[in-house]
C-alpha cells in the first residue's frame, strides 16, 4: 500500500518535473524575441533585446522619454508616435489617448513592447535628453519644507539646457522602498553654469522622492537624474514680462532672472510670488536685488494670510488684482507662470481678462 | 476568504515605498476584501452611499482649489484649506490616470471634527470603496467622516 502511494508521488512528481521543464523551454523560445531594430525619426537606428517596453528599451540606449509614473501607463507622459511595428493598441492605452492621438497613431511608449522592428517619430529635443550623474555640493534650507539642492556633475560633464526646464531625478532605494521612482523638478540654477545644477524641493507629505531629498541626502551623496525636459522656457523677444510663481514654483523663475542677469535685457520686468505668510517667503533679499540689476524690474511677495507677528507691510490678497499697474500694454506682454494649478487657472484669466494673449501666457504647472 | 491573484496585485501596489512612502494598508494586516467589507457595513450603517461621500469631498476641495491660498469658509461652518504639491500619483487599482498630490484639511466648526484627504482618496472611495488601511497617513474612519462631512 505505502510502496504504491510512493509510486504514484514520484511519478506525479516526474511529470510535473517534466512540464515544468517544458513550460521553461517553451517560454525561451516563445519570448525569445531576439535582437530588434528601433528606427527613430528615419535618423538613428538602434539594436535592443526584444521582449522589452519601447520607453525601457530607448532608456537603456540613452534616449530618455519623460515618465512621470514608472511605466505603469496611467501618467500619459511617455508618448510617441508609431510609424511601424508595435502591436495593436492595448486597453490600458486607449484611456490617456485623444481621438486626434490615436488617429496619429501616437502610443504610450511603456505599453508598447519592442517583439519586432519598430519605427517611431519623437521630438528632435529628446535627443538631447541624457543621464547624469552628480554628487551634492549645497543643501540650503530656504523654508521650513523647502530646500535648495545643488547638484555637480562628475568631472568633464556639462548639462545643456534652456532657463525653465526640468530634470527628472532618480533616487536610490532606502528605507522602506525597494525600487528607484523619478520625480520631475525644475532648474533653479542658470544655464550658464553648466557643470552643475540647483533645484528647489518642496517636501510632500508621503512623496517618495522629496522625503528621500529631505531626509536621506547629505552633501557628497551620489545622485542620478536624466534631463533636460520641458518646453517652459524664456522666448528671446523685446516683450514686457510678467513672472508669477508660489511655493517651490520660484525655481525656474529665478533660472530666468539669473539668465536674463547674464545676457542683458532692457526688458519691463514685473515678478510677483504668492506666498500665505511670511514663513513661505524666500530668497527675498535675493530677488530684490535684480531691481538693482535690471533698468526696469520689479519684484513683488503678495501674501494671502499673513500671521499678526509678521507684520507685514507689503501687498496682500491674491497677485491677481496687482496685475493692472504692472501691464502697460497688454499686446506686448508675455507671462510665465509657475506654481499651482489653482493659481494657473486664477492667473491665466485675469490676465486674458486684461487683454494678454493666451499663446503669449507660458506656463509651468504643479498637478 | 483567500484573496484573488488581482487583489494580491493591488494590494502589493499598496505597500510602503510603491506608490507613497508608507503606502495605503497602514497596519492593517486584514486581508483587502475584508477591508472593503468592512467599511462597507460601516457605510451601510451611516445610511451613505461611497459616490455621495467622494462627491462632498471633491465639492469640497474644488471651492478650497479655487480659492488656493489659505483657509476658505464653506457653507458657514466648514473650514477648508487644499496644498497642491508638484506631481501626480497613480490609483494602486491601476486605474488609467494619475491624480494630482493634493491634499484637502477640512474642519467643521460646528462639531469640531478635522479630516485630510487627497485627491487620490475621493478617487478611492467612488470607485473603490477603499478608505485605506488602518493606521495608514491618510486613512478616513467612514464614521468620522461623514460626521465630519454631513453634521
Amino acid at each position: 500500500m505505502l510502496l504504491t502511494i510512493l509510486k504514484d508521488v514520484a511519478v506525479l512528481a516526474g511529470i510535473s518535473g517534466v512540464l515544468a521543464i517544458l513550460l521553461v523551454i517553451a517560454e525561451r523560445w516563445l519570448n525569445n524575441y531576439g535582437d530588434c531594430k528601433i528606427n527613430i525619426n528615419g535618423k538613428r537606428e538602434l539594436t535592443v533585446k526584444g521582449g522589452n517596453s519601447l520607453l525601457s528599451s530607448l532608456g537603456e540606449k540613452q534616449v530618455f522619454l519623460p515618465s512621470a509614473c514608472g511605466g505603469r501607463g496611467s501618467c500619459g507622459a511617455c508618448k510617441c508616435q508609431i510609424l511601424e511595428g508595435g502591436g495593436p493598441l492595448l486597453p490600458t492605452e486607449k484611456p490617456l489617448l485623444s481621438q486626434a492621438e490615436l488617429a496619429d497613431n501616437i502610443r504610450l511608449s511603456c505599453q508598447v513592447k519592442v517583439k519586432s522592428d519598430i519605427s517611431i517619430q519623437i521630438p528632435d529635443s529628446i535627443f538631447n535628453i541624457r543621464k547624469f550623474s552628480s554628487v551634492i555640493s549645497e543643501i540650503i534650507d530656504f523654508t521650513y519644507d523647502i530646500k535648495g539642492i545643488t547638484f555637480k556633475l562628475d568631472e568633464g560633464e556639462t548639462i545643456d539646457f534652456k532657463a525653465g526646464q526640468y530634470v527628472q531625478l532618480i533616487t536610490e532605494p532606502y528605507g522602506k522602498v525597494r525600487q528607484r521612482v523619478s520625480r520631475a523638478y525644475s532648474i533653479s540654477s542658470k544655464p550658464e553654469i553648466n557643470t552643475s545644477i540647483q533645484l528647489i524641493i518642496r517636501l510632500v507629505p508621503e512623496g517618495i522622492c522629496t522625503t528621500w531629498v529631505h531626509q536621506n541626502l547629505k552633501l557628497g551623496d551620489r545622485v542620478n537624474f536624466t534631463g533636460p525636459y520641458g518646453d517652459f522656457f524664456l522666448r528671446d523677444t523685446e516683450a514686457d514680462i510678467l513672472f508669477v510663481a508660489g511655493g517651490s514654483g520660484k525655481a525656474p523663475i529665478k533660472s530666468m532672472l539669473e539668465h536674463l542677469q547674464v545676457v542683458g535685457t532692457q526688458r519691463k520686468m514685473t515678478y510677483f510670488f504668492g506666498a500665505r505668510s511670511l514663513k513661505d517667503l524666500y530668497l527675498t533679499k535675493e530677488m530684490k536685488a535684480f531691481e538693482q540689476v535690471f533698468p526696469d524690474f520689479r519684484y513683488v511677495p503678495v501674501l494671502s494670510n499673513p500671521d499678526p507677528d509678521d507684520n507685514w507691510q507689503g501687498e496682500t490678497g491674491y497677485v491677481m488684482p496687482h496685475f493692472k499697474n504692472a501691464i502697460r500694454d497688454p499686446q506686448n506682454t508675455e507671462a510665465y507662470l509657475c506654481g499651482s494649478p489653482g493659481m494657473i487657472n486664477a492667473v491665466c484669466k485675469a490676465l486674458q481678462e486684461q487683454g494678454v494673449a493666451a499663446d503669449k501666457i507660458y506656463y509651468d504647472s504643479f498637478g | 476568504m483567500k484573496p484573488t491573484a488581482q487583489e494580491l496585485k493591488i494590494m502589493q501596489r499598496m505597500q510602503p515605498g510603491v506608490i507613497t512612502l508608507s503606502g495605503f494598508l497602514g497596519s492593517d494586516t486584514r486581508p483587502l476584501n475584508e477591508i472593503l467589507e468592512s467599511d462597507s457595513a460601516a457605510l451601510a450603517a451611516l445610511d451613505r452611499s461611497q459616490q455621495e461621500i467622494a462627491d462632498r469631498m471633491e465639492s469640497f476641495s474644488q471651492a478650497s482649489w479655487d480659492s488656493y491660498l489659505g483657509e476658505t469658509l464653506i457653507e458657514g461652518k466648514y473650514l477648508v484649506q487644499t496644498d497642491v504639491y508638484r506631481g501626480r500619483l497613480p490609483c494602486p487599482y491601476g486605474h488609467p490616470g494619475i491624480f494630482r498630490k493634493a491634499i484637502t484639511r477640512l474642519t467643521n466648526q460646528s462639531n469640531g471634527l478635522c479630516v485630510v484627504w487627497t485627491s487620490l482618496n475621493i478617487h478611492l472611495i467612488r470607485e473603490h470603496g477603499f478608505f485605506e488601511g488602518k493606521g495608514s497617513a491618510f486613512r478616513l474612519e467612514p464614521k468620522t467622516l461623514v460626521k465630519a462631512l454631513f453634521e
